[in-house]
C-alpha cells in the first residue's frame, strides 16, 4: 500500500486546472482523461455517486504515469502515486486490468517477461564470461529482449570501467515497473520475490541498471515491498548514467545532439544534470528542447499507454520527435531503452530525420580503457 | 432525447453524452457546497467544436430545440460562469486553440480555446508578448478571461483587458460578426451571455525583459512606489507565509530598466511564481473573493481587512484585492468571502466579476441588458449568469443582507 491518502488528496485538489499540460488530455480533449477530472471522478467513485464503466476506466488508464502534472500543481498533490493507487483500485475492483494489460499480465506470469522472451534466453546477449561479482548488472526487459545492442554497449562499458560485475541470465525477471503503473501490484510483488530471492543468494549488494523504469522500480519501490513482507533490503540501486557521469575519459565526438529526459529518470527520480554532464564530457554539441529536465514531454510509452492506447501513445512521440528535430540535432539522446525504443519507431513514422540512440551506446565508443 | 443528440451529432464531429462526463463539465472551480450543489443541473450533452460552421451549428440547434447554452474555456473561474444551473449544451472551446500572429501589426489573432501561456510562448518566440494576461494563464484559456473580464499581470500599465482587445469576433443566432470600438464592451465580463466568443485580436507589446525587484514595506507605502513598473502587486504576510515567503513583499516588475531599489533576486522569485497563488492551499483549503477598489480607499480596506491572506494587484484603474480564505467552517468562511466584497463596496469599491455568484450586482450597464434582450430574446445564451439572477446568487445576496 502507498502511503497518500487518497480521499484526502482528490478533495485537495483545486481545480485550477494546471495540469491540462497533461500530454494525453492535451490529445484526447475530455475533462475525462485529464488530471483535474480524474481526481473529481476518484472522488465520485469514493462518495458512490457515480459508478465507473469502461468507458471511464480506459480514461482513468490513458496516462502515461509521466509525473508533468505533480510537478506542475501548484498544492503540489503527490499525484504519481495517486493514480497508481487508483489504477490499484480499479484492479481490485474487477475494473481492470483493460485488456492488452491482462495479457502483459498473463504473459508475464508465463515468461517472466511481457515481451514473450524466452526466459531461458534472457542473458543470451552476453558475449562474455560470466563470473560471480557481488555488482550485478540488471539489464531489464527491454534491454535484454529488444535492444540488445543496449545492454552489450552496457556491459562494455563497465567492462572498460574496470567494474566488476555479473548478470543473473535466466534468473533475472522483469521488474514489475509495467505492472506497478497499471495498478497490479501483485504481478510485481510476485516478480520482487523472484528477483530478491536470487539476489539474496547470489550475495548481491549493488544493483547497476541502464534502465530508468527498473531504476524506479528496484531503488523506490522495491525497498518498500521489501518492508511491508519483513525482508531487510540493503542493496544499493545505481543507473549507469551515474557512473558515467563520475568516472571514465572520453574521446571527443562532433555532433550535434540533444537529450529526452526519461520520465523515471527526470521525474521521478530528479536525474537531470547527470546525462547533461556526460554529453559535455563527450563534445557533443548540444542543444536542449524547448520542454525539458522537470517539464519535459514524456515520450508517450509509459505507464501501460503505448501498449493500451497506441494511437495516443505514437502521437505524443510524433511530438517529442518533432520538438527534437526543431533543435536541428542530428540525434536525439536519452537514458532509457523504452524511450529510444518508442522514439525511435516514432521517428521512422516521421522519416528518420533524426537519429535516436542511448547515451551507453555513444559513451561505449568514446571510453578510454 | 437520444435523437437530439443524434441530430447534433450529424453537425457536430465531438458529442459527449456519458453521464460522468457531463458531470465533469456541470462545475467549474467554484466548489459549491452540497446543500447548494442542488441547484446544479447536469448538461444535456457537452460538445467540442473544431471551427466557427460547427459553433453556429450548436447555436442554431440550441435555438431550435430552445436548450440554453454554456459556454467554457478552461473552467478556471472562481465566478461559477461555466457551472450548469438548467439542462444545457456546454460549448467546450478548447479544440479551438489557433493562434495567429501579425507581426507587422503587433497584433495577435487567438481562438477562444487557446491557452494565454500557450499564447504567450508563441508571442515571446517571434520577439512580441501579451501586454496584460491573467494570473490563471497556464491554464486558462483566450476566451474564458475576456468573458469574466478583469485585471492581469500587466495591468498596472496597460490596463484590463478590454482596453488590449482590438477586435472580437462574436458568435450569436444571427451568425459569426466582428465588433470593435465601444462595442466590445458588450462581451466582456458578461459570461458569454450575449455571445460566444470565438476569436479575440490582442494588442501587444514587444518583449522586453521583464525584471523584477522585491521591496518589505506596508501596504499604504507601496501605493505610493508604483510609478513606471509594469506590473505590481502586493503580498501580505498572511499570503507570504502560505506561499514560502516572508511578512509583507512588494513586487515591482518592469520592461527593462528598473525604477526602484529593492532585492532582485527575491523579487525573481516571486514573479515567477506570479501564476501560483494556488500554493496558498498546499496546507489547508482556501475560498478565494475578490474586490476592486480606487485607490484613493485602498489603504483603508486593506487596513480593515489584512487579516485574511491577501494579494493587491495594482491596475491602472484601481486596486485588486484577491483574499485566500482558509476554510474552517465552510460556512463561516463563505461568509467571510461575501463579506470581503461587502466591505469593499462600502468603501467605494466592487466585487471583481459577476458570473453565477454575483449577478445582482449591477456590474453591467443599461446597454448591455438592452442588448441581450435583443440578440437572445429567448434567454439561452448561458441564463442565470451576470446579468440575471439564479437560486444561488439569491441566497448569497440574502446573507449579504444580514452582513
Amino acid at each position: 500500500m502507498k502511503d497518500i491518502n487518497f480521499r484526502e488528496v482528490a478533495e485537495k485538489c483545486t481545480r485550477c486546472g494546471y495540469c491540462s499540460v497533461c500530454p494525453t488530455y492535451r490529445i484526447d480533449g475530455w475533462e475525462s482523461v485529464s488530471p483535474r477530472g480524474k481526481l473529481q471522478i476518484a472522488l465520485e467513485y469514493l462518495n458512490e455517486n457515480y459508478k465507473i464503466d469502461s468507458r471511464i476506466v480506459k480514461d482513468i488508464f490513458k496516462c502515461s504515469v509521466c509525473g508533468l502534472c505533480q510537478e506542475i500543481c501548484p498544492v503540489e498533490l503527490p499525484l504519481l502515486d495517486f493514480w497508481e493507487e487508483f489504477r490499484h483500485m480499479m484492479n481490485k475492483n474487477k475494473l481492470a486490468p483493460l485488456s492488452v494489460h491482462r495479457k502483459l499480465r498473463e504473459i508475464t506470469f508465463r515468461n517472466y517477461n511481457p515481451y514473450s522472451g524466452d526466459q531461458e534466453r534472457r542473458g543470451d546477449w552476453a558475449d562474455f564470461e560470466v563470473r560471480p561479482s557481488k555488482t550485478l548488472y540488471f539489464a531489464g526487459c527491454t534491454a535484454s529482449f529488444r535492444l540488445q545492442n543496449l545492454a552489450k554497449s552496457t556491459a562494455s562499458v563497465l567492462n572498460k570501467l574496470g567494474i566488476d560485475f555479473t548478470i543473473a541470465g535466466k534468473d533475472e525477471y522483469c521488474c514489475g515497473s509495467p505492472f506497478l503503473r497499471t495498478g497490479q501490484r501483485d504481478v510485481t510483488e510476485k516478480l520482487f520475490e523472484k528477483n530478491f530471492r536470487y539476489w539474496q543468494r547470489a550475495g548481491i549488494e549493488r544493483i547497476i541498471t541502464s534502465c530508468p523504469g527498473c531504476y524506479r522500480t528496484l531503488s523506490l519501490d522495491y525497498p518498500k515491498m521489501a518492508e511491508a513482507k519483513g525482508y531487510e533490503f540493503d542493496i544499493e540501486v545505481i543507473h549507469t548514467v551515474s557512473i558515467l557521469d563520475q568516472t571514465g575519459d572520453f574521446e571527443k565526438i562532433d555532433l550535434k545532439a540533444t537529450y529526452h529526459d526519461p520520465c523515471h529518470l527526470g521525474r521521478h527520480m530528479g536525474m537531470y544534470e547527470e546525462p547533461r554532464n556526460v554529453i559535455r564530457k563527450i563534445g557533443i554539441s548540444f542543444v536542449e528542447m524547448e520542454r525539458n529536465r522537470e517539464n519535459a514531454l514524456c515520450c508517450g510509452a509509459g505507464g501501460g499507454l503505448r501498449s493500451q492506447f497506441p494511437e495516443i501513445s505514437f502521437e505524443i512521440g510524433r511530438q517529442r520527435i518533432l520538438e527534437a528535430m526543431e533543435t536541428g540535432a542530428e540525434y536525439l539522446i536519452t537514458c532509457c531503452p523504452f524511450c529510444e525504443y518508442h522514439l525511435s519507431k516514432s521517428a521512422e513514422k516521421l522519416g528518420n530525420k533524426i537519429k535516436v540512440v542511448d547515451l551507453v551506446e555513444i559513451a561505449e565508443r568514446l571510453i578510454s580503457p | 432525447m437520444d435523437s437530439l443528440i443524434i441530430e447534433l451529432s450529424r453537425s457536430v464531429e465531438r458529442v459527449e453524452i456519458h453521464p460522468v462526463i457531463r458531470f465533469l463539465y456541470s462545475h467549474d472551480l467554484l466548489k459549491i457546497p452540497k446543500p447548494l450543489d442542488w441547484f446544479v443541473r447536469r448538461p444535456v450533452c457537452v460538445v467540442q467544436p473544431k471551427n466557427d460552421i460547427e459553433v453556429l451549428s450548436v447555436l442554431k440547434f440550441c435555438r431550435k430545440h430552445k436548450i440554453p447554452i454554456v459556454p467554457r474555456g478552461a473552467a478556471t473561474s472562481a465566478y461559477g460562469g461555466a457551472v450548469t444551473i438548467k439542462p444545457s449544451v456546454v460549448v467546450d472551446f478548447t479544440r479551438m486553440r489557433n493562434v495567429e500572429v501579425r507581426k507587422e501589426e503587433r497584433r495577435v489573432v487567438a481562438e477562444s480555446g487557446a491557452v494565454w501561456l500557450d499564447v504567450e510562448k508563441v508571442l515571446n518566440s517571434k520577439g512580441l508578448a501579451l501586454r496584460v494576461y491573467p494570473s490563471s494563464a497556464p491554464a486558462s484559456t483566450v476566451g474564458g478571461w475576456i468573458a469574466q473580464g478583469g485585471y492581469g499581470i500587466g495591468s498596472l500599465k496597460y490596463g484590463s483587458i478590454a482596453d488590449n482587445i482590438e477586435w472580437l469576433e462574436i458568435a450569436d443566432f444571427e451568425g459569426v460578426r466582428r465588433v470593435e470600438g465601444e462595442e466590445i464592451s458588450n462581451f466582456v465580463g458578461l459570461f458569454g451571455t450575449t455571445g460566444l466568443i470565438i476569436r479575440a485580436c490582442l494588442k501587444l507589446r514587444d518583449n522586453v525583459e521583464i525584471r523584477s525587484v522585491s521591496v518589505e514595506m506596508n501596504f499604504d507605502k507601496a501605493i505610493e512606489v508604483l510609478e513606471g513598473a509594469y506590473h505590481a502587486s502586493f503580498i501580505n504576510s498572511g499570503l507570504s507565509r502560505l506561499m514560502g515567503l516572508n511578512g509583507d513583499v512588494l513586487l515591482l516588475s518592469y520592461e527593462g530598466e528598473v525604477f526602484h531599489e529593492g532585492d532582485p533576486e527575491l523579487g525573481r522569485r516571486v514573479w515567477e511564481n506570479r501564476f501560483n497563488l494556488f500554493k496558498a492551499a498546499r496546507e489547508t483549503e482556501v475560498l478565494v473573493t475578490e474586490a476592486i477598489l480606487p485607490y484613493q480607499s485602498s489603504a483603508e480596506f486593506y487596513e480593515k481587512m489584512k487579516d485574511i491572506p491577501m494579494e493587491a494587484v495594482f491596475t491602472k484603474d484601481g486596486v485588486v484585492f484577491l483574499g485566500l480564505i482558509p476554510v474552517k467552517g465552510y460556512y463561516s468562511s463563505a461568509l467571510r468571502a461575501v463579506k470581503f466584497v461587502k466591505v469593499a463596496e462600502k468603501f467605494g469599491g466592487r466585487s471583481y466579476a459577476t458570473g453565477l455568484l454575483f449577478p445582482h450586482k449591477g456590474l453591467a450597464d443599461a446597454a448591455a441588458v438592452d442588448y441581450k434582450r435583443k440578440v437572445d430574446p429567448e434567454n439561452l445564451l448561458n441564463p442565470g449568469k451576470a446579468l440575471q439572477a439564479n437560486p444561488i446568487s439569491r441566497i448569497i445576496r440574502a446573507a449579504e443582507m444580514i452582513l
